[in-house]
């Protein structure tokens, strides 16, 4: 094992692949300041451009990407009460007050230095906890597979904060459409209408460019203006202190690093549960809780440490059995899918130097993004003063053009226009976008291993039933289903009336 | 009362029309061959019994409340938004410069698309426009055509295929 980790760090060290570790850094930071980016939208770009890459260049990439983007997610968070990425907005609660109190920088130094710790911690349990996943995933056969397909879209649908409805909606919606093209393990084709680009499926970068970035793009586009009108709000004091602060407050990054570290590898839950989680379990603790949401530093280092933590730990799902832990891991996914790498039993087996080099890229990445966060600082918060009418056409040209590259195919751009307007309208009529992705991700496996399962038990379907992870995992979403309905009854004593927001 | 039934009608839009989409799909569905189609009713019926729900869900009665409470809290929460001239004008945009890129390709699409976005919605003048347009046309040709060694498109129009 040891060999395999010196090899991908070995890997990892060479000039050409630091570069894109230093690009993919400089990127994430660039996309985690501007609100309404994000990792998701920053990968999503950069897929294309990694297409005539190395894959360890590629992993680099992207590993620079999702390790520095909560970094520039927290700078605006604090500065402008905006969060540049949604788990940043628990920062805001005692950041932009700090900021409001002159400590901005004594904020940012301990969001930094949480960020680093809480990422390095994160990554730490992916390399204790994969060797495990390997012997875990050699017991899964078509019917785990197929179930935990599902289970991963019903746990998605479940945090999508109380709209597993409308979850539940879209996660039906992204299997249709995974459906589309020719099926090879029946053989024959399905609604193609004729298309022959559409034999070969939806393809599935082009439609995450379009639900990702091309739809912020046109909500951008209709809201208008600037995210700060303010540029006086762009400043920054000494950050010293607040890297000394993390240190204080060790009990803290601790906290929040571990529960970064477990909710993390729950498929579907992300970021924002993790980091609201760690936070109210710092205020919780604290010997004086009243002082948080009025600038408190442990405010601010108890998100942060959660949010780095996170990336490291939903790795897990995605690599060890194919089912991304979020937006930005699915959009990853698309990018091990497009180097050749399948997620899944085999990856753990067959491309350990990929799997470590960019376990160590990520760890590379949440160091040293903090330290050159801290350097970029202001010209980091100035992005969020570009005018969108600029900062839109730009960006989509950028989109609809790397779209085209990836096979240099024009049908390729239409789709990314078709998926970018129907995320837009997700956006609009508050459908959650993320169930969409991840059905669109494995509906080819869901359907592959229902084949596959029904092949093995002549057709029965007790082959789901009578197997004991099989089982579990039924009971498990069964019980996923069914807990706002328990909640309610617990807490009310008659359904249908659920607390908004609980 | 038209203003209710209207608003009525606009609320529960998106899950007709997710409906519709579905009820056609399921139609097609079904003139595959039963292995073909197993999967694919599998879903769809489903979604249409969810769809059901939503549109419960949607209207001004007791059962809808309860729904919406049970599964889909944030969502009354949320206040309802309608497409309106502004959404309608940013998805033309994109819409024309995707028509834009299919008929006269990569680099006149992108020239035409930030000049036009500059200088007519983001009111610069049309020095500033063009500098910016050629600036990005060569950004991509930089990426695109001397990094990644990718032709570009050059349109249906201009010989494309």
């Amino acid at each position: 094992m040891l060999d395999v980790w010196l090899g991908a760090i070995q890997g990892l060290l060479q000039p050409r692949e630091l570069m894109f570790l230093g690009l993919g850094m400089v990127i994430g930071l660039l996309f985690g300041a501007v609100p309404g980016l994000g990792g998701s939208t920053a990968l999503a770009l950069l897929m294309p451009l990694t297409y005539g890459l190395e894959p360890i260049s590629a992993l680099a990439l992207s590993g620079g990407v999702m390790g520095a983007v909560p970094m520039g997610g927290s700078i605006t968070a604090i500065l402008l009460n905006t969060p540049g990425t949604a788990p940043n907005a628990a920062t805001c609660l005692d950041g932009y007050p700090l900021a409001q109190q002159g400590k901005a920088g004594l904020a940012i130094g301990a969001a930094a230095s949480a960020n680093a710790i809480g990422g390095i911690i994160g990554t730490l349990s992916v390399l204790a906890v994969l060797p495990l996943a390997k012997k875990l995933v050699l017991l899964f056969g078509p019917p785990e597979f197929f179930l935990l397909a599902m289970f991963g879209l019903v746990t998605t649908a479940m945090a999508a904060r109380g709209k597993l409805l409308r979850g539940l909606i879209t996660g039906g919606l992204g299997l249709m459409i995974s459906f589309i093209g020719y099926n090879e393990v029946v053989g024959g084709e399905r609604f193609t209408f004729g298309i022959d680009y559409l034999w070969d499926g939806v393809h599935l970068v082009p439609a995450l460019i379009g639900l990702f970035a091309v739809a912020e793009m046109i909500n951008l586009s209709v809201r208008g203006g600037t995210v700060s009108k303010d540029a006086a709000a762009v400043k920054i004091t000494s950050m010293a202190d607040g890297l000394l602060e993390t240190f204080k407050h060790w009990r803290t990054v601790l906290r929040g690093s571990l529960i970064g570290t477990v909710v993390g590898a729950i498929p579907g839950v992300g970021g924002v549960v993790a980091s609201f989680l760690s936070y109210s379990m710092t205020v919780q603790a604290s010997k004086n809780p009243e002082s948080f949401g009025k600038g408190n530093i442990q405010g601010v280092i108890a998100p942060e440490a959660a949010i780095n933590a996170k990336d490291g730990s939903a790795l897990i799902p995605t690599l060890a059995f194919g089912i991304p832990g979020g937006a930005e891991m699915a959009v990853f996914l698309g990018i091990l899918v497009l180097h050749g790498l399948q997620p899944g039993p085999m990856m753990l087996t067959q491309n350990q130097t990929e799997i470590y080099g960019l376990v160590w890229a990520l760890t590379l990445s949440c160091l040293l993004a903090s330290f050159i966060g801290l350097l970029f600082v202001r010209p980091l918060a100035m992005v969020t003063l570009v005018d969108s009418r600029i900062l839109v056409p730009l960006v989509l040209c950028i989109a609809m053009v790397g779209s085209y590259a990836i096979d240099a195919n024009i049908g390729n751009v239409i789709l990314t226009g078709v998926f970018g307007v129907l995320g837009y309208l997700m956006i609009r009529y508050d459908y959650p976008r993320l169930t969409v992705v991840i059905a669109l991700v494995l509906g080819g496996t869901a359907e592959r291993n229902f084949h596959q399962s029904l092949m093995i038990s002549d057709g029965h379907y007790s082959v789901f039933f009578t197997r004991s992870i099989s089982l579990a995992l039924i009971v498990l979403i069964v019980a996923w289903l069914t807990w706002p309905l328990a909640n309610s009854l617990l807490r009310n004593g008659k359904p249908g009336l659920l607390q908004e927001g609980s | 009362m038209q203003r209710a039934l209207t608003k009525t009608l606009a609320d529960i839009m998106p899950a007709l029309g997710l409906l519709l989409i579905t009820i056609a799909y399921l139609t097609v569905a079904y003139q595959y061959s039963p292995a073909l189609r197993a999967f694919p009713v599998m879903v769809a019926w489903s979604m249409i019994a969810l769809l059901a729900l939503d549109l419960v869900a949607r209207t001004p009665t007791k059962l809808g409340r309860a729904v919406t409470r049970w599964l889909n809290p944030a969502s009354a929460a949320a206040e309802t938004t309608h497409i309106n001239r502004r959404d309608l004008v940013a998805v033309l945009w994109v819409a024309g410069f995707v028509t834009a890129l299919v008929l006269v390709g990569v680099p006149c699409a992108v020239l035409l698309f930030v000049f036009a976005s500059a200088r007519w919605r983001g009111k610069r003048s049309y020095a500033v426009s063009l500098l910016l347009a050629v600036a990005t046309m060569m950004v991509i040709w930089l990426l695109f055509t001397q990094l990644l060694r990718i032709e570009l498109y050059p349109g249906i129009l201009l010989g494309g295929a």
